[in-house]
């Protein structure tokens, strides 16, 4: 058969229209809930443990279990799955940080409270559980880590300087900032090359988690100019007045491996970017509790989406996968601290750390884990704190007036909490 | 099919068409139908990812809206807080900073490199290919050996620097440095892009004018000033406006520079705000902060700052064309 443009053109055409409809097609099908498609289960790289995962598969083999495990801005995609009414999963992490924002649109989720959250809240984290659940009582989130601050330390350097390297000892020098800072003075007069601090930013963060109230108050109202965030600002460019500051939130590996940073205070999760960061400094560190009290980073959630069509059996599924003995795994795998106390008591928390020269880091962790205040988070938080974060490296970087940098960031956060609807 | 056959065909359809006889456009648009349907994938998806998101972006920037929750009417409330937001000033002037530092020494750059490309005889191929390579090299990939080069302590730039004595800089902390880093990797990306094109119009300069400059007299510098630029001038004033164009729109670099170090304070354009670029403080507004009203507004002023200086720049490089 001979073909003329003109067939050819249609033929294209109408092929170029089928695959249109046959994809269109393809966009209707509902892959959201349990059924016939099976249960989609979101997470992200070092979310949970791949193998407890891979074992779930196992455990429920009618559940159809299809893990996916979500690159780039997690949050972002969970969003569009909401916003656009399809592919939502029937089980989905939520990182901690973003559990304020999604509360805020609780009606996505369903209250996990019914299905068993309650009973498993009682023996759980008390401050964990209020995280992820909105003023009214509904439960999003089951806890899947938490992270519990402290300071870590290496104690090398530390002798290097007539210090107490003892984590107990160390814990009682910082117990107030007055001790932290004093004995860093001794550290840096000491070692020269060696910080306290590697940034503002990270002083900033632990203190603003020991406030009672961060930037936006559960009536909706502004709180960055308190006067106890303003205190918790000079307590942290104490740091840089001192020349204590090593500045390196730029070049954190480098300065983690050749020594210029003897302190380092962060959650649970940050010993993973310090022994990744800095590999050849192992046996070297310690952890010890930072000064006055622990506070929380991070620490995710899993969730249930409103849309999934079989929650009791997705509640089932979490609860497998976050068990103490899945949780301890958990730990071992990828180091996801366990938001379950009946987990700390297991071998895999209760062994040694050889990167902290064979500590038992759950003496730390797990008292700290107790103790973290319970605090307000609101969905604006993150923005309106951006400015001060922002200040900060000015005052780090390029010197600029601490009091001058406080000023401005009040004023800038004012302006996003105005553009966010805060009071 | 004859040609014959078609035409009558075509015939056909116009004498089956119903009522009176209709106005020439619409027959030759039925004619023309396969050829439509042929084009309409690149239109279908223009409409899809391009026109829609334009018109609704217009429409959230006249509201509130956090992604997920119902949108709210807003009025001018968004370009009002535009209007008083002071970062978003420090975003204009880092952004005008980059453009300026990185367009003009670039495209001075390509001019000096396309010449040379034109005076070359062998290899052309190969150095035409080495100098597209950058363009075509995914940016995120580039922006982090970048990042690792102009590392504060242990990068090759600032060995290089020890190793002739000069003191060490920390390259990813300063307001200035900063923006230089960004500006070094734009070059290295669209120099040889930029250079490329001069090329391809330097080849459509007729040689005969270079012999009769030649017979007149005039040296390579006069000829350079009296002929090329002159006769390049269309082409400069393409790249200009397209340099323009994707200069004060950078994203990607300071967003791969700053972005992932910083868990809590995320796209905020590293230390000092130094590297916070128009585009980039519209996506933290929108996808960091979920406020998506107030991102469409800075998305709107980003187009008009745009448009602004790509009209003006266009106005500066024709005018002496006369």
């Amino acid at each position: 058969m001979q073909l003329s443009r003109r067939d050819a053109l249609r033929g294209s055409g109408l092929a170029v229209l089928g695959l249109g409809l046959s994809s269109l097609a393809a966009c209707s099908n509902d892959s959201a809930g349990t059924g016939t498609s099976g249960t989609t289960l979101w997470y992200w790289g070092g979310g949970l443990s791949d193998a407890v995962v891979e074992a779930a598969k196992q455990q429920f083999p009618d559940a159809g279990i299809t893990p996916s495990k979500i690159g780039g801005d997690f949050k972002q995609k969970l969003q569009t799955a909401f916003t656009g009414g399809a592919f939502a999963p029937a089980i989905t992490g939520v990182k901690g940080e973003d559990m304020a924002y999604f509360k805020s649109v609780a009606a996505k989720f369903t209250d996990l409270g019914p299905l068993g959250g309650t009973e498993a809240a009682a023996t759980g984290l008390a401050w964990k559980w209020e995280q992820g659940r909105t003023a009214d009582g509904k439960q999003i989130g089951y806890p899947i880590d938490i992270g519990p601050t402290a300071m870590f330390y290496r104690s090398d350097l530390f002798e290097q300087a007539g210090l107490p390297t003892d984590p107990t000892a160390v814990s009682a020098a910082v117990a107030t900032w007055d001790g932290f800072y004093a004995l860093g003075q001794e550290l840096h007069g000491k070692v020269p090359a060696t910080f306290p601090v590697s940034s503002l930013g990270v002083l900033w963060g632990i203190l603003t988690g020991q406030t009672t109230q961060r930037y936006v108050g559960e009536d909706g109202s502004f709180t960055g100019d308190s006067e106890e965030l303003h205190d918790a600002w000079r307590t942290a460019v104490r740091a840089q007045a001192l020349g204590l500051n090593a500045n390196a939130a730029q070049n954190l590996n480098p300065a983690l491996a050749d020594g210029t940073i003897g302190t380092e205070m962060g959650a649970a999760w940050h010993a993973l970017d310090i022994s990744d960061g800095a590999p050849d400094t192992a046996g070297k560190w310690r952890v010890a509790d930072n000064p006055v009290k622990p506070t929380s980073i991070g620490g995710s959630f899993l969730a249930i989406p409103a849309t999934t069509k079989d929650p009791q059996q997705a509640f089932s599924i979490i609860q497998w996968i976050l068990s103490p003995e899945n949780e301890a795994k958990g730990y071992a795998d990828a180091s996801i601290f366990p938001a379950d106390p009946a987990a700390w008591t297991l071998p895999a928390l209760t062994e040694g750390d050889a990167f902290f020269g064979g500590q038992k880091t759950i003496d730390i962790f797990g008292p700290a884990a107790q103790l973290v205040p319970a605090q307000f988070e609101s969905p604006f938080d993150a923005a309106v704190g951006a400015p001060y974060g922002d200040e900060l490296t000015k005052v780090e970087t390029a010197g600029k007036d601490p009091e001058q940098a406080w000023t401005d960031a009040v004023a800038a956060a004012r302006q996003v909490a105005d553009r966010a609807g805060v009071k | 099919m004859s040609q014959a056959v078609r035409v009558a065909r075509a015939g056909g359809f116009r004498r089956r068409s119903a009522g009176p006889p209709p106005v020439s456009a619409r027959p030759s648009g039925r004619r023309f139908w396969p050829q439509y349907v042929a084009i309409a994938p690149f239109f279908l998806l223009f409409a899809v990812f391009g026109l829609f998101p334009v018109g609704f972006s217009a429409y959230l920037a006249f509201h509130r809206w956090d992604g997920i929750s119902p949108v709210t009417f807003a009025g001018l409330d968004q370009f009002r807080f535009l209007a008083a937001d002071r970062t978003f000033r420090i975003a204009v002037v880092n952004t005008l900073i980059i453009w300026v530092l990185s367009t003009l020494p670039m495209l001075a750059m390509s001019l000096g490199l396309a010449s040379l490309l034109n005076s070359v005889r062998r290899f052309r191929t190969l150095y035409q290919v080495v100098l597209f390579l950058p363009s075509v090299t995914s940016i995120v990939a580039v922006a982090i050996f970048f990042k690792a080069m102009f590392g504060n302590s242990y990068g090759v730039v600032n060995a290089a620097l020890r190793a002739v004595g000069l003191d060490a800089i920390g390259w990813l902390n300063g307001y200035w440095t900063i923006k230089i880093v960004i500006c070094v990797l734009l070059t290295w990306q669209w120099v040889g892009y930029n250079a490329i094109i001069y090329f391809a119009g330097l080849q459509a300069i007729p040689s005969d004018v270079y012999e009769a400059a030649k017979i007149d007299g005039a040296g390579p510098l006069r000829t350079f000033w009296g002929i090329t630029v002159p006769l390049l001038r269309p082409v400069i004033l393409f790249t200009v406006v397209i340099s323009t164009i994707t200069g004060l729109q950078t994203f990607t670099e300071p967003q791969v520079l700053f972005g992932s170090n910083a868990a809590t304070n995320p796209n905020s354009g590293g230390p000092g705000q130094a590297g916070l670029t128009m585009v980039l403080y519209f996506y933290q507004q929108a996808f960091s902060n979920n406020n998506y009203g107030y991102g469409a507004a800075i998305a709107y002023a980003v187009f008009a700052i745009v448009a602004v200086f790509s009209i003006v720049n266009w106005r500066i490089v024709a005018r002496s064309e006369r």
